[in-house]
């Protein structure tokens, strides 16, 4: 990775090569951009490097030259949206695709390994990973220390890239998700649902860390940072917080490519990405349609017409 | 999908209607109307996302 960088910055192929460089302590990876050849070896690319960084190529669509963003499978279905979108022009990213056998969740390795550690080497070791640092192996298995949203992944490698940095992973896709997480709240009761997400939104502080992170949400004013339209406002009560987290969930139907960036980044907890596939698990079931993103050219699925619509309004 | 989603967080089902009726269609409007209402007087009050300003 940091060889294809430093090779593509030389040439001249790219100016900027946004990826993961090392973040406050071992659990923590924080996005880098680097400009000159020499910064290359800043890049890091281990298990906890979970953050989607095809967002910041929205910052890069109206400048000159050409940008190169590393991704993983999930990651890489947000840069076919956008294309689709045409918020990005396709000749002006690079694509480096990341090979990924699941991301572990800081939440579920902390305790366990010292944070002060740097991660010297880290070892794909069957089913989950371990971390070689100066003072010994933690092992973690995808099980016991994954995040959750790997447990459904169906792209281990990227759907779109240029180049690819290191062999592709070969952990099984998973084809036919579930929606385990979606049934398990769809069978409360309405009383029950009603209760538990008053109990999620309730917490909420209304940061737009979600919005501010999410690939699907590439509005350049959005109605949320409006002190008062009239009809939805930034009070943080529960009222409009259900407000908001609907109108979010519904804005990005059909765009949201399930990368999980939403729940990851939220300070509080909200379970953001099961509204998402609450929506996405529908889709499929209504329009027989695949998670968006998965091609190049893939159909808008609420995008268009067509006549066998299922029309439940009319 | 929306009036799924509205459900899937705890509002009751019904809550929310949509039709589609044209302007030639009065007596399709009235009766759905009616079905609304009754549905609505049903379900009593409505106390989620009230206006809390």
């Amino acid at each position: 990775m940091r060889e294809i960088a430093r090779d593509l910055l030389e040439s001249g192929q790219v100016n900027l090569v946004i990826g993961y460089g090392r973040g406050t302590g071992i659990l923590r990876t924080t996005p880098v951009f680097i400009r000159k050849p020499s910064d290359a070896g800043q890049l890091v690319y281990n298990p906890l490097c979970g953050n989607n960084l095809v967002k910041y190529l929205l910052d890069q669509r109206n400048k000159e030259g050409r940008a190169a963003v590393c991704v993983k499978g999930c990651d890489s279905r947000a840069v076919n949206r956008l294309i689709q979108d045409r918020q990005i022009d396709r000749e002006k990213v690079y694509i480096i695709g990341l090979p990924c056998g699941g991301i572990l969740d800081p939440d579920r390795v902390e305790g366990a390994v010292d944070p002060g550690e740097e991660i010297k080497e880290t070892v794909i070791s069957g089913e989950g990973y371990d971390l070689i640092t100066a003072a010994g192996k933690y092992s973690f298995t995808m099980a016991g220390a994954g995040s959750e949203k790997c447990s459904t992944c169906q792209n281990h490698n990227p759907v779109v890239y240029d180049v690819m940095a290191g062999d592709p992973s070969d952990t099984p896709d998973i084809k036919d998700d579930g929606f385990d997480d979606v049934r398990k709240i769809e069978e409360m009761t309405v009383e029950q649902k009603s209760a538990y997400w008053d109990r999620q939104f309730s917490r909420c502080l209304r940061c737009y860390a979600c919005r501010n992170s999410c690939t699907a949400c590439s509005c350049r004013e959005c109605v949320f940072d409006q002190v008062n339209t009239g009809w939805v406002s930034r009070s943080s009560n529960l009222s409009e917080n259900t407000a908001f987290h609907l109108i979010r969930a519904f804005h990005v139907a059909g765009r949201c490519v399930d990368c999980g960036e939403c729940e990851r980044v939220c300070p509080v907890g909200i379970p953001l990405r099961v509204l998402n596939r609450k929506i996405l698990m529908d889709l499929k079931d209504l329009f027989n349609t695949a998670t968006p993103g998965l091609t190049p050219d893939g159909e808008r699925v609420l995008g268009q017409f067509s006549a066998d619509d299922p029309e439940e309004f009319m | 999908m929306f009036k799924r989603l509205l459900e899937f967080v705890g509002f009751e089902p019904g809550r929310l209607s949509a039709r589609w009726i044209s302007g030639s269609e009065g007596a399709k409007f009235a009766a759905t109307a009616q079905k609304i209402t009754d549905h609505t007087r049903a379900l009593g009050p409505n106390t989620k996302m009230r206006d809390e300003n």
